[in-house]
């Protein structure tokens, strides 16, 4: 698959440098969308997975709506712990007035040069038309937040 | 020693909606899942209550969402009227 959902390597090494901060006040993190079957722009294709290692045009879906190239900037909410697991969280990301067919999504390091830190897939093409797009992310707790570490 | 165990993330939930933004129901859906969610190796007595709560969550969100809508509906008209701009508001009052 074209579009595989895994946390990216790099951002596990890179968490080690200290090189992202999740914190309120911290780095800026967006989310791009992609598409497979060449839907993306210039009829692209997006490769993503666990290798991906910086945001990248290739595959994304086009400018529509409120959706521009790059993606939404992400809400933060501040890292926290649950037993012996810390995870993270970010608000919801809606895209209006969007005409969108994505099948994943990149989030990555808007402060510190479009690092990857994990790519999302849909397992179908989700699809709006002139409407909202919305991405939900998982209720924050230590079994099902977006990024966990245990 | 550091040792991290695993490292892993969630599954994101996506709603789209067409020539329009997302309807009531799609919007308690979106609320219900973030209040309530129940893990697939929980017991099946666990996960039918989980499943009622839910259902019955729904039910109540679903109806202040519409009665939350209604009402910004409402400011939206009397602020339109009270500019003159009646027109405007008598069209958005038959949405």
């Amino acid at each position: 698959m074209a579009i595989t959902q895994a946390m990216c390597t790099a951002f596990k090494k890179e968490l080690m440098l200290g090189t992202h901060n999740f914190a309120t006040n911290g780095n800026a993190f967006k989310l791009a969308l992609y598409a497979e079957g060449g839907g993306g722009k210039s009829s692209t294709t997006a490769t993503l997975g666990a290798a991906t290692t910086a945001f990248t045009t290739t595959g994304e879906i086009a400018n529509s709506g409120s959706y521009t190239s790059g993606g939404g900037t992400l809400t933060k909410v501040a890292p926290t712990t649950s037993g012996t697991t810390a995870f993270t969280d970010f608000a919801d990301l809606s895209f209006t007035t969007a005409t969108i067919t994505a099948m994943g999504a990149l989030i990555y390091n808007d402060t510190n040069s479009d690092k990857a830190v994990c790519v999302l897939d849909f397992t179908s093409n989700k699809t709006s038309t002139a409407g909202t797009f919305t991405i939900q992310f998982p209720t924050a707790d230590a079994s099902n937040a977006i990024i966990r570490i245990a | 020693m550091f040792n991290v165990s695993f490292s892993e993330i969630g599954s994101v939930n996506v709603k789209t909606s067409h020539q329009g933004g997302l309807t009531n129901e799609q919007i308690a859906d979106l609320a219900v899942d973030k209040i309530a969610s129940v893990s697939d190796q929980a017991p099946p007595h666990v996960r039918q209550q989980a499943k009622l709560f839910k259902e019955q969550l729904k039910g109540i969100m679903y109806h202040y969402i519409i009665l939350a809508r209604k009402e910004e509906r409402a400011n939206i008209i009397q602020a339109l009227r009270s500019s003159g701009q009646k027109e405007t508001a008598e069209y958005i009052r038959r949405l």
